[in-house]
């Protein structure tokens, strides 16, 4: 197994006003801490090559449990491993290794061409010159950014931007990419190309994923398991279609809402 | 990470802020402006109390008043090295939980934001730098920067600016890492960088504080942001004393550094990743 999680808990600190009229004054001098369980022992395991929905209502950990497989956070207890190694003990060469997409955040820098992000990418992640080469080449063109390159990232679209993040997250050809909402806030043309460019370097590169996402369109456009979490547990772990006969056994045909809009904006040449 | 990949991941670190930084010319002009402005009302102030203290005491506190002049304009030469508040853009990243995101790189955080921080810092200062001191030379001779006291002493002069610089920033990561207790809020960095910009002698020439305080000032660490770096170009302090003065310099660096670490190792241990 690449990711194995065993019993992960993890809880922070949440500093409360205390209420009332004085509330706001008696904040400044003392607070009313409360411990907020975000993990209460989560566990998973997710074997090479596989693309894995992570669902959950907001709130649920779903965040938290990326963070700490992406090495960023030390949980209270349990155990974690991928790649056979620990996340938090081995951080720096544990991340050479993963791909990371947030897509509230940018990884790219704000205020040069894209190019220059990428380059310095390179040198952080020491990339031979020849791969990098190739590999650039060859994710700008799937992707279809390569006319973006020598524009400051503050003037790229939304669209554009998340494109042009998928390409900084893979040019070190990680063996795991995670995506927090990748497809959040983008339009239905954009969606789809994200979802087959994923579909496609899944399958030809084996890349293992882990997509967390609030779109239910993504997840079955790309997974074939899905895992549930809420309160920090995980309470659904398997097909998605086993999901659907439990909770909506009714329900025979669905409209791809996605693709529908895709083909109009495709049909008044909008994109 | 072996060293030569972590020295490439820098350089390329360190030209893409230096870049970012050029794309705003216009603040290192207004920065230009505010030094100059400064300057002159120094000069002035020290003109009037060298020229009308009591029995002319002022000129015999170690500092001539030309030597005060040009070490006025030095130090508001170098005072772009200092940090005024936590880099722009490691602060959002704080603030919003980007941490996260440079805790996904195969890099020491802590290096990674002392090239980024002292990269930021070298971005367009430099020019403003170079430009106050090009005006003081220009200035009428009363207000004029004056030339270095020796060549001897001019290249402990420039030795000492680089380690001012390097100085500056590991002190400026010490104050960053300390801001990564995000509940803390900006009161306690301020108060360590008023404190140093107070004790490196921008605003009054170390010398020319009481004489009980000597010793002290000249082993605490802020006097080597700029105060060591003037005294070595009027020559109030002889390019014979630069060595342990430089090293001092060294010293304390040194010391910023590890300390600097050690919190941000600590740190990252309950670090809180802010927003979902």
């Amino acid at each position: 197994m690449q990711i194995k999680l065993r019993e992960i808990k993890k809880s922070f600190k949440v500093y409360k006003r205390p209420e009332g009229k004085w509330g706001l004054l008696k904040g400044a001098f003392m607070r009313n801490v409360t411990e907020v369980e975000a993990l209460g022992g989560i566990g998973f395991d997710i074997a090479e090559g596989e693309l894995v929905g992570y669902i959950g209502p907001n709130g649920a950990g779903k965040s938290t449990s990326v963070k700490v497989m992406s090495g960023i956070l030390t949980p209270d207890s349990g155990e974690c491993t991928i790649l056979g190694k620990i996340p938090w003990k081995n951080r720096v060469e544990h991340v050479s290794k993963i791909g990371v997409v947030f897509g509230q955040r940018s990884q790219l820098w704000w205020d040069v061409p894209v190019a220059d992000s990428f380059d310095v990418l390179k040198d952080i992640y020491a990339i031979p010159p020849g791969d990098y080469k190739i590999r650039l080449a060859e994710l700008t063109a799937t992707l279809g950014v390569e006319a973006l390159l020598r524009i400051p990232v503050r003037q790229l679209s939304l669209g554009q931007r998340m494109r042009c993040e998928l390409v900084a997250a893979l040019l070190h050809r990680p063996k795991i990419l995670f995506l927090d909402e990748p497809t959040i806030g983008l339009d239905a043309v954009s969606k789809l190309a994200l979802r087959n460019f994923l579909k496609e370097e899944n399958r030809k590169q084996g890349v293992t994923m882990l997509l967390t996402t609030h779109d239910m369109d993504d997840i079955e456009a790309l997974c074939e398991r899905v895992m549930v979490i809420g309160h920090g547990k995980l309470l659904y772990d398997g097909k998605l279609a086993g999901l659907q006969e439990k909770y909506a056994p009714e329900v025979v045909m669905k409209v791809n809402t996605d693709a529908m809009i895709a083909a109009m904006y495709n049909d008044l040449a909008l994109t | 990470m072996d060293f030569k990949n972590t020295c490439r991941a820098s350089l390329s670190l360190f030209r893409i802020r230096m870049a970012e930084g050029l794309q705003y010319r216009v603040s290192a002009i207004s920065g230009t402006v505010v030094g100059v402005f400064w300057a002159l009302l120094e000069c002035v102030l020290f003109t009037v109390f060298y020229t009308y203290s009591e029995h002319g005491s002022w000129n015999n506190n170690g500092m001539s008043l030309p030597q005060t002049i040009s070490y006025v304009w030095i130090a508001q030469g170098l005072f772009v090295l200092q940090t005024m508040s936590i880099d722009g853009e490691i602060m959002g990243k704080i603030n919003n939980g980007d941490v996260g995101i440079e805790l996904c790189r195969p890099m020491n955080l802590y290096t990674h934001w002392f090239v980024k921080s002292s990269a930021g810092k070298l971005g367009t200062s430099w020019i403003r730098s170079v430009a106050t001191v090009l005006v003081g030379l220009l200035m009428p001779a009363a207000y004029a920067l004056g030339a270095p006291a020796s060549f001897a002493g001019l290249l402990c002069f420039l030795l000492s600016v680089i380690m001012a610089f390097v100085l500056c920033s590991s002190f400026a990561m010490l104050v960053t890492t300390v801001r990564l207790n995000v509940t803390w809020g900006d009161g306690p960095s301020h108060m360590l960088l008023l404190l140093s910009g107070i004790l490196s002698g921008t605003y009054l020439p170390l010398r020319l504080w009481p004489d009980f305080m000597q010793t002290f000032l000249y082993l605490q660490p802020f006097g080597g942001f700029a105060d060591i770096p003037a005294q070595l170009y009027i020559g109030s302090m002889p390019p014979s004393a630069a060595l342990p003065a430089i090293g001092l310099q060294c010293i304390w660096s040194t010391l910023f550094i590890a300390a600097g670490r050690l919190i941000m190792n600590r740190k990252l241990k309950n670090i809180i990743v802010q927003g979902g």
